[in-house]
């Protein structure tokens, strides 16, 4: 099917070229799909345990709940090999 | 000539004000209607009339779930590839889990960079998901100073966040910006419209 692009509000067909540079473009994004999900997932997870690092400081003592917590954050993307695996992801639950 | 009155903080009997004049305004110059287009390009209307141009981002909706949505400066109408330097971060929440954050990830960082810039990722594809935002564009025309824009953009993502995005940089030239194409890294914008603005 052609690609369309929109200039100026005028709607026009790719050439050859165009659609060549966008295949390109489409399989390097294909390509990186596990990679991104990954990140994602790792950029989330690191939020989770900066947000309790403050339990690990040495005037506090940690409580086996918040140590589970945030060992099966450290965990969650312990056999994932695949996009599906990463979206079934279920984040553990914060102790009170 | 008209009486004012100030009665406990109310203005009474006034029957004239007068005209303010000199404040400025928004000008609507052009809308981009995308259906099913890989990319939206705007070529004509950026150039010296105004100092500021906004683009209104409205619903714009990607076929492809999760994609990012990029743009990209031209010089010559034709060749988009200015260097570009960016940061940008976000803040996040999700529909039901109670994960939650404002973030600053480098990796979304681009350093002179002269391929399409992302401004806003991860956007859902279904049918009630999309994002929506602005772009403020400062003094395209300058042949003495960078191009400097700042973004802002609210998504829901492909996994049920609720996302307010901030990405802001420049374009490092001072040839005159005379146009801005935008695209998804993958897939068409499916639908949405881009309405563009001076700023007088």
């Amino acid at each position: 099917m052609p690609r369309y692009k929109m200039v100026n509000g005028e709607r026009i067909q790719f050439t050859a070229a165009e659609e060549t540079a966008r295949d390109a473009e489409e399989a390097t994004w294909e390509s990186g799909a596990f990679d991104r999900a990954m990140a994602d997932l790792r950029q989330r997870r690191n939020a989770l345990l900066a947000a309790t690092d403050f339990n690990a400081l040495s005037d506090v003592t940690m409580s086996a709940d918040m140590t589970t917590y945030r060992q099966n954050l450290r965990d969650l993307t312990n056999g994932l090999s695949t996009v599906a695996d990463i979206n079934a992801v279920v984040y553990p639950t914060k102790p009170e | 000539m008209s009486i004012i009155k100030l009665n406990n903080r109310a203005v009474k009997d006034a029957t004239a004000v007068g005209s303010i004049t000199g404040l400025g305004n928004l000008v609507f110059i052009s809308r981009s209607t995308a259906s099913s287009s890989s990319s939206v390009s705007i070529t004509s209307g950026i150039d010296s009339t105004y100092k500021e141009y906004i683009f209104m981002f409205n619903n714009i909706h990607p076929a492809t779930d999760g994609t990012h949505f990029d743009f990209q400066a031209t010089t010559n109408g034709s060749d988009f590839n200015i260097a570009t330097t960016t940061t940008t971060f976000e803040a996040y929440n999700h529909e039901t889990s109670g994960v939650t954050a404002l973030t600053y990830d480098p990796n979304k960082d681009h350093a002179q960079d002269t391929g399409y810039i992302n401004l806003i990722d991860n956007i859902g594809s279904d049918n009630d998901q999309s994002f929506s935002g602005f772009l403020h564009l400062f003094e395209p025309s300058s042949s003495v100073f960078v191009k400097h824009f700042l973004f802002t953009g609210q998504r829901i993502t492909s996994n049920d966040y609720s996302a307010n995005d901030r990405t802001a940089g420049y374009f490092n030239t001072t040839s005159a910006i005379t146009g801005l194409s935008f695209k998804f890294e993958s897939g068409n914008i499916d639908a949405g419209t881009i309405d563009m603005y001076g700023v007088k």
